[in-house]
């Protein structure tokens, strides 16, 4: 098999060969004996064990990676008919698949159970036989295939998901399983949502195969929004296919309909118990709705007409009433399902006139005792405890407000004051009260306990209320209150009232400042009300002025340092806004009384700043909005309590600011663009109305001239009378100067340090930006020249070098030259030094005595041995002798011995010579 | 939107030969000179009359291109009818034909109701491909025949009512088990009582496996 030397090829290159190898050759053995056995029973036994020790241990698990696939491939193949060797098989497959949950598992360690996968995966015919196997008789192996497919996807999820897409049939058969038994639906569902993740064509498909009406029949099966896990599991997958495919939207919509998903909403009789499967249900099923009714996630422009079709066709369907229901009549509905239902509400009537009408037309309640809808949902934004409930509640009436006029001056026209606000008891149950009275005295609950929370809740109201539509501003502005203690003051007009609640709300936020109370919105929103209401409508600038007071508070606002960015920020535009918005003519109270009180007060400089401050907070910013991941709840068998509750997700991006960030959320896109556009607004006005001081004294050349028939002393007078204007004026004029200088100074102070531009164009700019650029223009010369001079410089400074470089070759084969020469020079030296050293190391003796010296001994040396030599000869001459004479008694021819032996010798001094 | 009977269909061909041109001609009634390439497969509906019977057409357009021929086969087991479109005149697309038909025979069902249509039938003074050849291409096959245009929606809706009504005449024969989905025929909820006894389209057939 040259399969498994591949195997185990791979397997051995990433792993080495150091592990255990007890493991290793027990599950050789195994597959061996799998294999190769003749016993029918043998081989049984042999893949019951193989199975156990593979589920046990990660070390088995890479052990069987390395050699077992191809044997347990062969099985499921050509064994299809030995039943209990194919599930052996697959339980061994899926046990190889599994990772082991030791806590002992080292994290360093290879997972065993990913690399098998991987292994598997890898060969998409695997994938193909394995899907076959889903149309066996048994039960047992349709339910492990599903659960190795599903095992595989987890792991390798887009190789898994191109070879179920090139496998002929291969969705169907999945498909199939969904009218299988319970348990194998189960799977089969849990296996089609991982598989439709992000694969749109894999979504077509299974849509093609008729997923919807399935999953809806199973979702019936079980109970709808009271079923278990399995509910939740279908709604999953049904949103898989949804999520951005609005072709599948479109499939639904035109074939099954939306009254399957919409039934899901729809509670059964009076529910008290929501559990927390049945919560997780609800979400799910209003995460559907909210997917349709937005159209695809990213919709291009010009593509909304699904998006359209879907919201009138869910209103259609009556999703209105069961969200209403479930919204707002069904108290106990937890907090997260109310705000996601109150969000569906939301974008069902956003931009779509229609749906905005059929929600005014609503009544909740029965017989006498129902109520128009929109007031209901007053009533929990006021009353309700949760903030988050409060937004969500909020958004539905930004919807309904935003460019619907008809609708806004339908609520305004309610606003008619109760001669004698009651106590607030009858608030809860009052359900004739007008949307108007509730809404006042919502706004007026402060004055009572000092309760600002309801007061703001009520001022977020209405600003969408009077929100771009001047009739319904005049409206409100005409609204006189009175005064809570009628015996001590006169009434007291609304906008005012409103006012006096955010200077009450910022002395106690001043007072608070030390304690923990954290974070508060309270004055952004009334703020925001008083922004929105004064646009385009100078009776609302006259009505703040009225009061002197106000005036003096906004700047003192301005410049609180007490205040959050975005307070003082608002606070400024609202400032701006008596300055454009200003009709009036009255001394004190128009534009130029306003911009000056400006400029007194803090200068324009720092006025503007506000702005900036406030654009580059986090509430402005363009980066705000935290990405839309989409994140599946989780799906356990009973999710956390904590998990649904889990709504204000941004909190932790913005900690450390100083605004709440609740207001991320309450200040809508359309609001930020009006606080940009009234800025812009701001400045402009404002430098107008500053360089254009009105005149006190009108100059009519004829005045001057004496009149005919006045006396020189009259003449002179009025003259006088006019020149002492006119100087006073002058006097004016001259310290609004010196401010000016001062503020531009400061600015230029500011820019230097800060390098911000400035937008507007005063013609203190203009001047400055003149000089600038003159400066420039002399700086971009004098950069010319120096540029030019540079170069030179330059190019001198490269001959330099140039020649440095070749002066420094010279010296260096100078220096070489030198070098050697010592060197040269040292050896001499030292070869005479090794040259006296071999004499005496004694000091200079005469070399020729020595040598005298030396040569005498030598001489003496000489002859002595000379000497030693004649006499040892003399005696071996004897020797020779004497041994001749004994050598001729005994016969030996004694020359011719005596001739070899001077061969020899001649031989030896040969041999020596070599 | 009560029908009596639901038809899959499923419209191939080479790319360009204006398939998703004649969805849209059938379910919109306009035509767009310029349309984007098909990705993997589109979806579109529209509501006929057949016998006085409502019939709702759910029709996918698959994208012509090779690349795209592994996932376009998964729509055809579960289609009752295909519309095999080639462009009269680009002589090319209707060499191919022989190709989709060898497609459709391997991996639809045997009673596939297919109807061949020679598109651009406008553009008679570019034609490449005769009529002739068509239908006796049609007829070798046994297939239905129809030149259209998708630009002057001429044939069009008769191309798609065609095929439907040949489906149902099947259906009427016996041909098809009508409660059996994979062959892409449903009975609706306002249908006439069929084999399996008009039953709720939205309940299931219940666990019809017990291994």
């Amino acid at each position: 098999m040259d399969l498994a030397s591949r195997y185990k090829g791979v397997v051995g290159m990433v792993f080495g060969d150091n592990q255990s190898s007890n493991e290793d050759s027990y599950i050789q053995r195994l597959l061996d004996r799998i294999s190769n056995g003749t016993l029918p029973d043998d081989r049984r036994t042999a893949i019951v064990e193989l199975q156990s020790v593979v589920a046990e241990s990660n070390a088995a698990q890479l052990a069987f990676g390395a050699a077992g696939f191809p044997v347990i491939v062969g099985i499921l193949k050509d064994q299809r008919d030995d039943l209990e060797m194919v599930r052996g098989a697959l339980e061994t497959l899926l046990g190889a698949l599994t990772p082991i949950d030791h806590a002992r598992a080292q994290k360093t360690e290879v997972q065993a159970a990913l690399m098998n996968s991987d292994l598997l995966s890898r060969e998409a015919e695997n994938i193909t036989l394995l899907l076959s196997l889903l149309e066996e008789e048994d039960f047992y192996v349709r339910y492990y295939t599903l659960q190795i497919l599903t095992a595989l996807l987890m792991n390798s999820q887009n190789r898994l998901q191109e070879a179920i897409l090139t496998t002929p049939r291969g969705i169907t058969r999945l498909m199939d399983m969904l009218m299988d038994r319970e348990v194998i639906r189960n799977e089969a569902l849990l296996l089609l949502t991982h598989l439709t993740r992000e694969a749109e064509e894999i979504q077509k498909i299974v849509v093609f195969e008729g997923a919807f009406e399935k999953i809806f029949s199973i979702i019936k099966e079980e109970g709808g929004s009271d079923g278990d896990v399995v509910v939740q599991d279908c709604l999953e997958l049904l949103n898989n296919l949804l999520r951005s495919s609005s072709s599948n939207q479109i499939l639904l919509r035109e074939t099954m309909g939306f009254e399957p998903i919409i039934s899901i909403l729809k509670l059964r009789g009076i529910t008290y118990k929501f559990t927390q499967q049945k919560t997780v249900n609800l979400l799910s099923a209003l995460e559907t709705i909210n997917m349709l009714i937005m159209g695809r996630a990213d919709t291009e422009p010009g593509k909304d007409s699904n998006k359209l079709a879907n919201r009138t066709v869910l209103v259609q369907k009556k999703l209105l009433d069961y969200l209403l229901m479930l919204g707002v009549e069904s108290q106990w509905a937890p907090v997260a399902v109310r705000c996601m239902t109150f969000k569906c509400i939301g974008d069902l009537i956003d931009g779509h006139p229609k749906n905005r009408d059929i929600l005014a037309s609503k009544v909740l309640g029965e017989d006498r005792q129902v109520e128009p809808a929109l007031n209901s949902i007053l009533r929990i934004i006021l009353q309700t405890s949760s903030i988050q409930e409060f937004v969500a509640a909020d958004y539905v009436f930004k919807t309904f407000c935003e460019k619907n006029t008809e609708g806004q001056t339908m609520l305004a026209s309610t606003l008619i004051p109760q001669p004698h606000p009651t106590s607030r008891d009858h608030l809860e149950d009052d359900v004739h009260m007008s949307f108007g009275s509730m809404l006042l005295r919502g706004l007026c609950s402060g004055e009572a306990d000092g309760d600002l929370e309801t007061c703001c809740r009520a001022a977020s109201i209405l600003s969408h209320v009077v929100k771009d539509n001047l009739r319904c501003k005049e409206k409100a502005l005409k609204i006189v209150l009175e005064s809570p203690m009628p015996s001590m003051g006169t009434p007291e007009p609304l906008f005012q009232r409103i006012v006096r609640y955010l200077a009450v709300a910022s002395s106690m936020k001043s007072k608070e400042k030390s304690s923990t109370l954290g974070k508060s919105y309270i004055q952004q929103i009334i703020l925001k009300l008083l922004v929105t209401w004064t646009v385009d409508c100078p009776t609302a600038v006259q009505c703040f002025l009225d009061s002197r007071h106000h005036l003096t508070f906004l700047l003192e606002l301005v410049t609180d340092p007490a205040a959050t960015v975005c307070i003082r920020g608002l606070a400024s535009i609202l400032l701006g806004e008596c300055v454009i918005y200003n009709k009036s003519i009255e001394n004190g109270k128009d534009a130029f009384s306003v911009v000056d009180a400006v400029g007194q007060k803090m200068g324009l400089t720092s006025y503007f700043s506000k702005f900036e401050e406030m654009q580059n907070s986090f509430i402005f910013s363009p980066s705000k909005k935290p990405p839309q991941g989409y994140k599946p709840l989780t799906r356990t068998p009973t999710p956390s309590e904590a998990e649904i509750n889990e709504v204000d997700e941004v909190d932790e991006m913005v900690k450390g600011n100083e605004d709440h960030p609740m207001l991320l959320s309450l200040f809508d896109a359309s609001f930020i663009g009006l606080v940009k556009s009234l800025e812009g607004n701001i400045r402009e006005r404002i430098v107008d109305v500053y360089s254009r001081p009105k005149s006190e004294v009108a100059v009519v050349p004829a005045d001057l001239e004496q009149k005919s028939g006045e006396n020189e002393k009259d003449y002179i007078n009025r003259l006088k009378a006019f020149i002492e204007k006119q100087c006073s004026e002058i006097q004016n004029l001259l310290a609004r100067n010196a401010a000016l200088a001062e503020d531009v100074a400061s600015s230029g102070r500011n820019e230097q340090s800060q390098g911000s531009e400035q937008r507007a164009s005063t013609v203190m700019d203009k001047v400055q930006m003149e000089s600038i650029r003159r400066e420039l223009q002399e700086t971009s010369q004098r950069l010319e020249t120096v540029k030019a001079e540079k170069a030179k410089i330059e190019s001198e400074a490269s001959s330099n070098k140039n020649m440095a470089a070749k002066l420094e070759f010279d010296l260096k084969s100078l220096s070489d030259a030198y070098n050697s020469l010592e060197q040269a020079n040292y050896h001499l030296e030292q070869e005479v030094k090794s040259l006296k050293g071999g004499e005496s190391p004694m000091q200079f003796p005469d070399i020729e005595a020595i040598k005298e010296e030396v040569r005498k001994e030598a001489q003496k040396e000489s002859e002595d041995e000379l000497n030693d030599l004649l006499v040892c000869l003399g005696q071996e001459e004897s020797k020779v002798e004497k041994l001749s004479a004994k050598l001729i008694e005994l016969g030996v021819d004694v020359d011719k011995l005596l001739e070899d032996i001077g061969d020899e010798s001649e031989a030896q001094a040969e041999s020596e010579e070599d | 939107m009560s029908y009596a009977y639901l038809f899959k269909y499923i419209i191939i061909g080479d790319t360009g030969v204006g398939k998703s041109c004649l969805l849209l001609q059938f379910t919109d009634k306009r035509f767009q000179p310029v349309h984007d390439l098909t990705i993997g497969v589109e979806f579109g509906a529209r509501m006929i009359t057949i016998d006085n019977k409502p019939i709702k057409l759910q029709i996918w357009d698959t994208a012509g291109q090779e690349s795209f021929r592994s996932i376009t086969r998964s729509y055809y087991r579960g289609a009752a009818g295909a519309l095999l479109v080639y462009d009269i005149t680009r002589r090319e697309t209707f060499n191919h034909l022989a190709s989709w038909l060898e497609d459709a025979r391997q991996h639809a069902n045997a009673n596939m109701t297919i109807m061949l249509i020679g598109n651009k039938c406008d553009l008679a003074h570019r034609r490449a491909v005769s009529t002739e050849e068509g239908e006796q291409f049609a007829k070798e096959h046994g297939l239905i025949f129809m030149e259209a245009s998708a630009k002057t929606a001429q044939n069009v809706e008769e191309a798609f009512i065609k095929t439907a009504a040949t489906i149902y005449k099947k259906i009427q024969d016996g041909v098809f088990d009508v409660s059996n989905e994979s062959y892409g025929i449903k009975v609706g909820y306002g249908g006439i009582p069929g084999p399996s006894g008009g039953r709720d389209g939205s309940t299931s057939q219940g666990g019809g496996c017990c291994g």
